[in-house]
Parts: C-alpha cells; sequence; structure tokens
C-alpha cells in the first residue's frame, strides 16, 4: 500500500525526535509546576518581616552543598555518557548511566539524613511548610528521574540502545538536567540566598 | 417564516436591554453614581457592538441564504491582510474607548477622603460585626438568627477597615455598588460617602460554606442627628449591661452556636478568680480574651483557642484580678466582637449581688 | 476439552473479545469515541445537578435541597462540567480529527493517548464518590478557594485527588497533541495549511501544558495543608489565602480559553463547510487563536479586583485587549458568511447560535473587565450568566455543531436532521430563557452560590423564569440523546465528504475511516485538499457525477 509506504517514510523524517519533544513539553509544564511553588515561596518572602524566621535560624550550608556537588556532578556524568551513545560507544554509556543513577541515589539518601537532622517540623509554620513540600517535591522528582534513568539501563542492558535508536537516553537527560537546574533553585531560595 | 421570526427575537432582545438597564437599582453614594455611569457608557458600547455584529450577521443569514436550485459556487474569497489588520483596528479602538472611563471612574471611587467615621467590619463564619472604636459601639449579626444592622451618617465619608477572621468573604452592598473581599490577615481600606437616607440591604458575596447564603447584613443611612441618637442608644445598652461578680469568683462561661451564653463576666477585685469555658461547638474554635476596651489596643489575658466540644479552665492572673474597679471588654478572639461582652471589675467589699 | 466445548463458547467469545478491545484499543478514533461517551456521560450527571440547583432556586426557602446539598451540588456542577465535560469533549473530537485532519495514522504517543482517556473516568468518579462519604462531597465551589477548602471533610480530599488525576490526563494528552500536530503532519500539509480545528487544538494544548501543573501544585498545596499542617493559606501563620488564589486564576483563566478555544476551531470549520466558501482569513483566525494563547496568561488576576490586593489596571487593560483578537473572529466568521451561499443544517445552525451567544457572552464579560464596575457586578449572578454564555452559549453551542457535523464521519450515520433542527430552536431558548435574566438578577444584587434568598429580595420572578428555562434546556438535550440514539440504530449511509462540501482531509477518507484511516492517501497541495479533489474531479468527469 502506497500510502502506508509514504508515512512510513515520513516518520523516519520526522518521528526520531517525537519522544524528544514530548519530553521537552512535559519539562516546560514541570516547570511551570516548580514556578508556582516557587512563586509562593517569594510571596511569603516578601512579606515576611525577618527570613527565615527567628524560630528557624539560618540553615547549615555542609550537606546541601554535598548534595549541590551530587547532583550536578551526575548532570555532568549523564552527558558525558550521552555523547558516548550518540558515537556508539554503548558500553561505555552505560557505565556512566550506572554511576548517575549511584550519584542519584546517593542525592535520595543524604537528603533523607539531612532531614532527619533538622530541628523543626513540617507543622511549624510558613517557612518549615515552604522547605519539607518544596523539597519533599524535588525529592520525589529525583526518585522519578531515578527510575527513568533505571528503565533506560534496563533497555541498555538488553540492548535496545544504539547509536541509531537511543530517543529515550536524550529524553531521560533532559528530564535528570531539569531535576538537576530546580535543585540549584532551591539551594539558592533556601541556603545561599538567606545568609 | 424564520426570518421574520428573527427580527422579533432581536426586537426581543432590545427591549430586553433596555428593562435590563431599568434594572439597575438607584445608586445610594457618590462612589455608586460613578460605577452607575460607567455602567451606562459601557452599554452604549456594548449596544453599538450587539448591534453591529448581530445585525451583520442576521443580514448574511437572511441574504445569503443558498436558493433552492442553485448549485454555482460562490466566489471564494479568502481574505486579505489589509482587511484582517482592519479589524483588529476596529477593536482596538472600541478598547481605546472605553479604558479611560474605566480608570476615571475607578479613580474616583478610590479617592479616600478624610472620613468623619471609621468603622472596623470583621466577617467571620457566618456573621458580621462592626464596632465604632471612636464612638464606643459595637453591633454584630447573629449566624442564622439575625443580620448585623449598622448606621452610617448621610454626605459623610465613612472609612470601612476591612477583614475576615477565618475564611475569605466579601462585603457587598449592591445599592452601593461595592463590594470588596474581606481577607484574613490583610485588611482592606474603602471609603462610601452615602447620599441618599435610607435603609441597604448587603449580603456576604464570596462562597464561605454552610451559612454564607444567609450572611446578610443591614446599612442604614440616617441622617446625622438620628446617627448620633443611634450612638448615644447603642453606647448606653452597652454600659447599661450590668452583672453580679461571679459566686467565689469563678466565673464560667458558653460557647453555643459561634455565640456565648452572657454578653456580661464579672469579679470582685482583689480575690483570685478563675475561668471555665465550655466550647460547645464541634469542631469549631474559640478562645476567651479580656482585653482594656473596645479597641482592643491592650489584652490582659487569653486561653489559647480550641476546638469543641471541649471544656477548658484557668486561673486569671494578678493582672486581672488586681486591675482597677471598672468596665473592661472580653470576647473571642477567632470570632471577634460578634462574641464578646463586658468584663465588670467589682470593687472589693461592694457588697454581693449588687446588680 | 476446549475442543468440544468451541460451539458453545465461541458465541460469548466475540462479545467479550470486542469489550476488550475497547479496553485496550490505542486507535486514536476509538479513544476519541471512548471520550466521547465519558463526556456525555458527565455531563448527563452535571445537566442533573444543574437541574437541582434550579428547581432548589425557583422559589425562596429551601424546598429540595439543604444548603449543604446545596453547596456540595454547586460545586460538583461545575467541576464536572469544567473538567469532565468540556474539556474531555474537546480531547474527543481532537483525539478523532487531529490525525485524520493533517493525514496521520495515529497519535504520536497511543499508548499515553490510552493512559490519558483512562485516566479520566477514574479521577470522575472519584471526585463523585465524595457524595458517598461522610461529610458529603467537596463543597468549596469549582475554584476550590483556600482557606474554605481547607475546612470540610474527606469529600474534599476526594475531589482534590480527583483533580489531580483529571489534570494528568490532560496534561498528557495535550503533550499527545502537540507531538501529534508538530511531528505526524502527512507530505505537503505544511503548518500553514492545517485546519484551523488543528490550530485551535495545538493553541489549547499549549495552554493546558503551561497551566495545568500550576493547579497541580496548588492542589497538592491543599493537600498538604488539610493533611501534613503546613500553613500556606493561614493568614495568622504568614501564609496567604492569595497564594490559592493567583495559582488557581493563573491556571484557571487559561483553562476557560481552552474551553472555548476547541469551540472556536469547531464553528470555523463548520461555517465555511455551509457557506461554500473557504474560511475567511485564515491567517488572521491562527493569529487571533496564538494571541489568546499569549495574552490568557496575563489576565488572571481580573479575578482577583475585589481582593483589593493586586494590581488593576494592568489587569484591566491585558482583559480589554483580549478582546481584540477575539473580535477579530467574529468578523472572520461573518466574512466566511458574506455572499456565500449559506445551507442551514443542523451543524450551521449551530454555529450561528454560537456566534450570536458567544457574542453576549464576550460583551457582557467587558463589564467585569473595568474593576470600577467589577465592584458592583462580581460574584453575583451576572458572573454566573457571563460564565454560561461562554461556556454554554459559546462552548456547547460549538460541541453541537461539531457533533451533528463530524457524527456521520464517525459513525457513518446522520444524526436526523428534523430532530437537530428542533432540538437547536428549544436549545436556543431554554437557554436565552435561563441565563439572561441572570444579567438583572445580578445587577439587583443577587450574589453568587447562595442557596436560599428572602421574599422580598424581588428576585423570585426571574428565578422562577431560569428554572423553567433550565427545564427547557434539559429537554433539547435530551432530544439531542434521543437523537444520537434513534441515529444509531439507522443503516450506515453516509458518503466519504458526508455534507458534500468538505475541504479537510478527514472527508477524504471512508465515514466511519478504515482502522488505518485512509485507503489511499490523498495529494496535498493546499489548506483544503478535499476541495482540490472535489474539483479536479468535476473538471475530469464533466456532468458525469448524477
Amino acid at each position: 500500500m502506497s500510502a502506508t509506504e509514504l508515512f512510513t517514510d515520513e516518520r523516519a523524517v520526522r518521528g526520531t525526535s517525537s519522544p524528544v519533544m514530548g519530553m521537552v513539553l512535559f519539562v516546560a509544564g514541570e516547570a511551570l509546576f516548580f514556578a508556582a511553588l516557587f512563586g509562593a515561596y517569594f510571596s511569603v518572602r516578601t512579606s515576611a518581616s525577618v527570613w527565615p524566621p527567628k524560630s528557624i535560624g539560618v540553615p547549615e550550608l555542609a550537606v546541601p552543598s554535598v548534595l549541590t556537588v551530587l547532583l550536578v556532578t551526575s548532570s555532568v556524568v549523564l552527558q558525558i555518557g550521552v555523547a558516548a551513545v550518540r558515537s556508539g560507544r554503548i558500553d561505555s554509556f552505560r557505565n556512566l548511566l550506572g554511576l548517575t543513577i549511584l550519584l542519584g541515589l546517593c542525592f535520595l539518601a543524604l537528603q533523607a539524613y539531612d532531614y532527619s537532622q533538622l530541628t523543626f517540623g513540617i507543622r511549624d509554620g510558613i517557612y518549615p511548610s515552604l522547605f519539607y513540600v518544596m523539597t519533599g517535591l524535588h525529592m520525589a522528582h529525583v526518585a522519578g528521574g531515578v527510575v527513568l534513568l533505571s528503565l533506560v539501563m534496563g533497555q541498555t542492558t538488553t540492548g535496545q540502545i544504539s547509536l541509531q535508536r537511543h530517543e529515550p537516553v536524550e529524553a531521560a537527560t533532559i528530564y535528570w538536567h531539569f531535576v538537576d537546574i530546580v535543585w540549584l533553585g532551591l539551594f539558592t531560595a533556601f541556603y545561599l540566598s538567606v545568609r | 417564516m424564520s426570518s421574520t421570526h428573527r427580527f422579533v427575537r432581536l426586537g426581543v432582545a432590545a427591549l430586553v436591554l433596555v428593562s435590563m438597564a431599568a434594572c439597575t437599582e438607584q445608586p445610594a453614594t457618590e462612589q455608586a453614581q460613578q460605577t452607575h455611569r460607567l455602567f451606562y457608557i459601557i452599554l452604549a458600547l456594548a449596544i453599538f457592538v450587539s448591534v453591529v455584529v448581530e445585525g451583520a450577521l442576521l443580514w448574511a443569514i437572511v441574504r445569503y441564504r443558498r436558493r433552492p436550485g442553485d448549485d454555482e459556487e460562490p466566489p471564494q474569497r479568502e481574505g486579505t491582510t489589509r482587511m484582517i489588520i482592519a479589524f483588529f483596528l476596529f477593536g482596538t479602538v472600541i478598547v481605546a474607548a472605553l479604558f479611560p472611563f474605566g480608570e476615571v471612574a475607578l479613580g474616583n471611587i478610590e479617592q479616600n477622603p478624610t472620613p468623619i467615621v471609621t468603622i472596623d467590619v470583621t466577617g467571620s463564619q457566618w456573621q458580621w460585626s462592626a464596632v465604632y472604636s471612636n464612638e464606643g459601639v459595637v453591633v454584630s449579626g447573629k449566624t442564622f438568627v439575625r443580620p448585623l444592622v449598622m448606621e452610617v451618617p448621610v454626605d459623610e465619608p465613612v472609612r470601612i477597615n476591612l477583614v475576615s477572621n477565618d475564611v475569605m468573604h466579601e462585603f457587598f452592598v449592591p445599592a452601593f455598588y461595592f463590594m470588596r473581599n474581606a481577607l484574613p490577615g490583610h485588611p482592606n481600606v474603602f471609603t462610601w460617602t452615602p447620599t441618599r437616607i435610607g435603609t441597604y440591604r448587603g449580603q456576604c458575596a464570596e462562597f464561605c460554606g454552610l451559612g454564607h447564603y444567609q450572611m446578610r447584613f443591614i446599612v442604614k443611612v440616617v441622617n446625622p442627628t438620628d446617627y448620633q441618637a443611634w450612638v448615644q442608644k447603642e453606647r448606653k445598652s452597652i454600659l447599661k449591661i450590668n452583672c453580679p461578680p461571679a459566686a467565689g469568683n469563678n466565673l464560667e462561661l458558653t460557647a453555643h452556636n459561634i455565640s456565648w451564653n452572657t454578653n456580661c463576666l464579672a469579679i470582685t477585685a482583689g480575690q483570685s478568680a478563675s475561668i471555665t469555658v465550655h466550647n460547645l461547638d464541634a469542631g469549631i474554635d474559640h478562645n476567651f480574651a479580656i482585653w482594656n476596651s473596645l479597641d482592643t489596643t491592650h489584652q490582659y489575658f487569653a486561653i489559647p483557642k480550641f476546638s469543641g466540644v471541649a471544656t477548658h479552665s484557668a486561673n486569671l492572673p494578678q493582672e486581672v484580678s488586681q486591675l482597677k474597679p471598672g468596665k473592661y471588654y472580653f470576647q473571642c478572639n477567632v470570632h471577634g466582637p460578634s462574641m464578646s461582652g463586658v468584663f465588670i471589675v467589682e470593687p472589693a467589699g461592694s457588697g454581693q449581688g449588687g446588680g | 476439552m476446549a475442543v468440544v466445548k468451541a460451539p458453545t463458547l465461541a458465541r460469548p467469545e466475540p462479545f467479550r473479545s470486542r469489550i476488550l478491545d475497547w479496553l485496550t484499543t490505542t486507535d486514536h478514533k476509538k479513544i476519541g469515541i471512548l471520550y466521547f461517551f465519558n463526556s456525555l456521560g458527565f455531563f448527563a450527571i452535571g445537566g442533573i445537578l444543574a437541574l437541582l440547583l434550579r428547581t432548589e432556586l425557583a422559589r425562596p426557602g429551601t424546598q429540595f435541597l439543604s444548603p449543604h446539598a446545596y453547596n456540595q451540588v454547586f460545586t460538583e456542577h461545575g467541576t464536572l462540567m469544567i473538567f469532565l465535560f468540556v474539556f474531555p469533549m474537546l480531547a474527543g473530537f481532537g483525539n478523532f480529527l487531529v490525525p485524520l485532519q493533517i493525514g496521520a495514522l495515529d497519535m504520536a504517543f497511543p499508548r499515553i493517548n490510552a493512559l490519558s482517556f483512562w485516566l479520566l473516568p477514574v479521577g470522575g468518579l472519584t471526585i463523585l464518590s465524595g457524595f458517598l462519604v461522610k461529610g458529603g462531597a467537596g463543597a468549596s465551589g469549582w475554584t476550590g478557594f483556600a482557606p474554605l477548602s481547607v475546612q470540610g471533610g474527606s469529600g474534599m480530599d476526594l475531589w482534590d485527588l480527583g483533580l489531580l488525576i483529571v489534570g494528568t490526563s490532560s496534561l498528557l494528552g495535550a503533550i499527545n497533541f502537540l507531538v501529534t500536530i508538530v511531528r505526524m503532519r502527512a507530505p505537503g500539509m505544511t503548518m500553514m495549511r492545517i485546519p484551523v480545528f488543528c490550530w485551535a487544538v495545538l493553541a489549547t494544548s499549549l495552554l493546558a501544558v503551561l497551566a495545568i501543573p500550576v493547579f497541580t501544585a496548588a492542589l497538592l498545596m491543599l493537600l498538604a495543608e488539610r493533611h501534613l499542617g503546613t500553613v500556606f493559606f493561614d493568614a495568622s501563620h504568614g501564609g496567604s489565602p492569595l497564594i490559592w488564589q493567583h495559582a488557581f486564576w493563573f491556571f484557571g483563566h487559561p483553562e476557560v480559553y481552552m474551553l472555548i478555544l476547541i469551540a472556536w476551531g469547531i464553528v470555523s470549520e463548520v461555517i465555511p463547510v455551509f457557506s461554500g466558501k473557504p474560511l475567511y482569513g485564515y491567517r488572521g483566525v491562527v493569529l487571533s487563536f496564538l494571541m489568546v494563547t499569549a495574552l490568557s496568561f496575563t489576565v488572571w488576576a481580573h479575578h482577583m479586583f475585589a481582593t483589593g490586593a493586586v494590581e488593576l489596571p494592568f489587569f484591566s487593560i491585558t482583559t480589554e485587549l483580549i478582546s481584540l483578537p477575539t473580535g477579530v473572529l467574529f468578523f472572520m466568521w461573518l466574512g466566511t458568511m458574506w455572499k456565500g451561499k449559506l445551507r442551514f443544517e443542523p451543524p450551521m445552525l449551530f454555529a450561528i447560535g454560537f456566534i450570536a451567544m458567544f457574542l453576549i457572552g464576550g460583551i457582557d464579560g467587558v463589564w467585569m473587565a473595568s474593576p470600577a464596575m467589577d465592584f458592583a457586578i462580581h460574584d453575583t449572578y451576572w458572573v454566573v450568566a457571563h460564565i454560561h454564555y461562554v461556556l454554554f452559549g459559546g462552548t456547547v453551542f460549538g460541541i453541537m455543531a461539531g457533533m451533528y457535523y463530524w457524527f456521520p464521519k464517525v459513525t457513518g450515520r446522520f444524526l436526523s436532521r428534523r430532530l437537530g433542527i428542533w432540538q437547536f430552536w428549544i436549545q436556543l431558548i431554554g437557554f436565552n430563557l435561563t441565563f439572561f435574566p441572570m444579567h438583572v438578577l445580578g445587577l439587583r444584587g443577587m450574589p453568587r452560590r447562595i442557596a436560599d434568598y428572602l421574599p422580598n429580595e424581588g428576585w423570585t420572578g426571574l428565578n422562577t423564569l431560569a428554572t423553567i428555562g433550565a427545564y427547557v434546556i434539559a429537554v433539547s438535550i435530551a432530544l439531542f440523546f434521543i437523537n444520537v440514539f434513534v441515529s444509531l440504530r439507522k443503516p450506515r449511509d453516509a458518503p466519504d465528504d458526508a455534507w458534500g462540501a468538505g475541504n479537510s482531509l478527514e472527508w477524504a477518507t471512508t465515514s466511519p475511516p478504515p482502522a488505518h484511516n485512509f485507503d489511499v492517501m490523498p495529494e496535498v497541495r493546499s489548506g483544503r485538499p478535499v476541495y482540490d479533489m472535489r474539483m479536479h474531479a468535476r473538471a475530469q468527469g464533466g456532468g458525469s457525477t448524477p
């Protein structure tokens, strides 16, 4: 059937980047999601006389700095992995992907530890509300990213990722970088800008 | 057949438009007159646009209907850029004509002339209260029972400080052409200058839960003499409130249906005293606080708010029991003046049951 | 054993496999039909709730619904109509038509497409199940203003969770539409040749992708407020109720444009076909859609004039500016009809009804765009009138136009013309009877969302009139359901180009289309490939067509 062939051709040209475009749109939506939360943060902060409130105090910087390093490193590692996949070095990509996932897991574990060290709970006012909900939702996104990368890992180990077909890698990478950028925003909002 | 129908329809629509215009309330404040005028300015523009567009639509329906047997293709015009730009310009002219009128009216409404009367209005689920702190008057509605009735003098600017105790409410007087949200923690200030003596109904316009539909109030615009008389009467009714000191100086108070069982509490000065508050309102927070006076500038004592059904007891601190004999003010801070009363400190040895 | 019993088992199997087929389908046309069923179901429920409201308000005094029941019913009426009837209905049209109109085999992500659909009934039933729990369903209005929405029982949680699910569904669907339109077009189908309906879907999807996540954030904050003890909306602890309002309306205003945009798209498809002309000013229409899309993110606080906490002139002027692109659309539709040869088939009647009614809905919004005037009519029945002139007079009339227009394509059968004309007139009369008086009620100071009013307010007569109108509308909608039911039992007789004047590609394939959409893919050389085909055939065959 000539019609179908025509379609197949057309898709070969245009269809390759559909997952990437889908992910870009999804991330655009996610960006608005976090923008809403940051909007709440700044509207509260600008109307507060003291920030963070006296009862909370200025947060420690040590653990969050390590968190930042972990996540930024993971993004760099993943990007190197993408470069590897684009030049067909699948094995090298698999290792770098594994490292990214590991760094992501470390981030989650360390943030859980950081939570356990905090002196305030979520019920202790507007600052804790914003802090726990925003970092908590980000954490959920990191966890989601780890799951997504693990799925890509599964595809890689079963040989479904190749030089010719690696849209899942590109799409997952966009998501992971986005999660990283959100963390930099949170790090600035809750740690750097309050000193 | 249907073309005549359509003309009938247009006629009916025009009639309804005119009758709608007649349905606007007579504006009762200076500010309302501005809005009232703005309504008609927009109406004129609206009628113009409606006639142009609905008229063109009607014309097209009548004139360009396909006649039976006419199978010839109409000219396939696709519209020129010039026409598209022209249509954008049409709208731009309308908006440019309209916007300044709105801004002028808004500027006039938002002028806040120096007020003669200042009223603190508080909305809570589900009643209004109004405190005239300069005059020493407090009036309040009672949830599901009666609306707030407040009086204001005619031809004088009246400043309203509006706030909510709980959720969002909206203070709306249709004849004043004005509503404003009562927000918790974010007081809103505006001014009315009533111009017509009369009784005006008002109502909460922001959905606020179960009792929203009956959260009504009444504003009476009266002449200055009547207003003074009303203030005196209300003030006296507060001053007249009196009651004997509680036995053993142990006060007892019950909150039910968002009101107290009494508007008067009294203790004997110099002796230790206690208070027991019963909250019979399931799931609703109340507290109890003693203040210097209606203007609530100094709080002597408060028990934390607690949810019903429950009871809370506390000893009154020295600061209260040592107060100079006289009249003070108590309220539930959650519900404000709508749950308030007079707190009396009787001089020691003035005789029990004096009252 | 199976071999022995095969003949007896064989009978139920086709039926079961047909059900299974519908449950697991990833065919965009079947999913589109599922969307229609879902929407019509919730339309019926939302309509019954509306009748309950109108019945209660017919006279002063509480006769049928207690105030608490009334509050639940108006909340669920708004929520269901907006999130589970109108938006999914538009997604249904989009699903069925977009791949056909751009000459694609299916949506870009067929399985995600199926997921988006199936999330919908789950979310909808979650919201509705609130009626069964203690304390009843959510009762804070469809706007769910905090801190009121922090109060209330588990029905409020179900409302919140249901909307999270529905929002996810809409977001995934919107991404799918965007990728499909941008990446899956047939050869020759350039962006400036796609049918204007596809532009409407594109604009709507863009709005959905950017707006829905903001609502999701607000809903999650509300859940945290209700269960984790946060204080986002609690002014006494440093939060603010305005946080909810800003987030909600940043989503909510684009949301109402999503609801009207696809109706604009439908009407812009229908009018050219029944005028025998191409759409007048295609570029102007596309430009208008995109301007509305962009502007709709700058107007949200016009819902908050009365809070006294927003920049009035800015949001007033952006709101009035939105009337420019909207106004242009009216001229484009009129320009299309101008000097055409109009055929008043039911789709065209509803499209004309749409123009006439949506104009009123546009104009009565102008009063509210002016803050000074808004202070007098905000949160009164004027708003109720306005939203219904836009979403019923506009969107529902548009949906009905689409229903009558594409029914032959979807099912291979025409809806009855006679019943359609009856439905149109009854609906038009009922609609105006119900909602026009509400303008006057608003001017007389009747606030919205009140369960009862006093006999001496002077609102009784008009309320009774509105209630009568609501029942008239119910009759017209019943006629529609009857029409669908009756027409589905007729034999399939719709030709490919059902109205004989189609422009876009869906009219080039059979009615209903085969699973693979097109047996032969027509060439696309303009924005009206089917018109080109007709002209070509006429030039070739001369007078040979009977």
